[in-house]
């Protein structure tokens, strides 16, 4: 691999959080977020906002993909607890829902998601948005 | 928000966005592909079934309320979780993953079709409700004269599959 040239730096592998009601959405994005060419850490599963907020509360997250419609706290209520906070700032945030509409993408915009992906998604689509945020350099 | 408008209901409307949702979400998330079928080709097929019926309900509200609910025989919700998860064909899922997995597809189609109806409001949908029918019961022995918007007969590698539009807020 490049001899002779610098070392490439040493690249922290990304530790992401799923937000889903739903086991079989956080399983499926499991297995595509190991699909991305990226050093992945620790890959840690919410069934809802409020115990996503726990998570992030704990543990170093540097990704946060959340559903929106979810019970005891959705993904909006997440979303809003996650601005308040300015240690939080810089977590991306991808929205991953049903919900395509222009009202609900504009209020996710407003709080600080880098990324919004409809329902029903093709597995690459989050593949290539992991590579997208994690890196400049193409996958 | 308070700002969402009222979609038109017009049946065509509803009919066409109900058509696109299933498509994208059958093709896209769970890799099969659907086929349209008529009265008989749908009695033809649910004659076929032996197994046991899975009913999804997802409940909507918004500027108006109502339910998609999804019906099909088990052995394609299985068939559909698995082709969703990239398991083999034969690999047995349990109940609780199966229920799930059927609800998100359930929840997909009535997220896809709402918003397909209509960039500009807002709706909340409810939890997916998953129940396993009694034995012996079939669509065609349902009484579907309850508040039904749409209807959408389909087969999935031969299996049938209905989808029913309610209106109202009640979940089936």
């Amino acid at each position: 691999m490049n001899q002779g040239s610098a070392p490439a730096a040493e690249v922290k592998p990304l530790n992401i959080l799923i937000v889903d009601d739903s086991a079989t959405m956080r399983a499926l994005l499991h297995r595509v977020v190991g699909l991305a060419d990226l050093p992945i850490g620790t890959i840690y599963q919410a069934p809802n906002g409020l115990e996503a907020l726990k998570i992030l509360e704990t543990q170093s997250v540097q990704a946060v993909f959340t559903d929106l419609n979810m019970p005891v706290m959705n993904g909006m209520q997440l979303l809003r607890e996650m601005a308040k906070r300015d240690s939080w700032k810089d977590l991306l945030r991808i929205v991953i829902s049903t919900d395509g509409s222009k009202l609900r993408r504009e209020e996710a915009r407003e709080l600080n998601v880098n990324l919004y992906v409809e329902k029903p998604f093709r597995p690459e689509v989050v593949r290539d948005v992991l590579c997208q945020i994690a890196s400049a350099e193409p996958c | 928000m308070s700002s969402a408008k009222s979609p038109a209901l017009n049946p065509a409307d509803l009919h066409d966005a109900l058509q696109t949702a299933l498509i994208e979400v059958s093709e896209n998330a769970y890799f099969v592909f659907v086929e349209p079928a008529d009265n008989a080709q749908f009695a033809d097929a649910v004659g076929l079934v032996k197994d046991t019926w899975l009913k999804a309900s997802v409940a909507f509200e918004g500027s108006f309320a109502g339910a998609v609910e999804i019906t099909l025989p088990e052995p394609l919700g299985q068939w559909l979780v698995t082709s969703l998860l990239g398991m083999q064909g034969d690999e047995r899922l349990g109940e609780p993953q199966q229920f799930d997995g059927v609800g998100e597809f359930a929840n997909m189609v009535c997220g896809a079709w709402l918003s397909r109806l209509s960039d500009d409001c807002l709706f909340e949908l409810r939890v997916p409700a998953v129940t396993r029918m009694t034995a012996g019961w079939t669509p065609l022995v349902e009484n579907r004269a309850r508040q039904e918007l749409v209807c959408r007969m389909v087969t999935i590698n031969e299996l049938p599959m209905r989808v029913l539009i309610r209106s109202g807020q009640q979940a089936a």
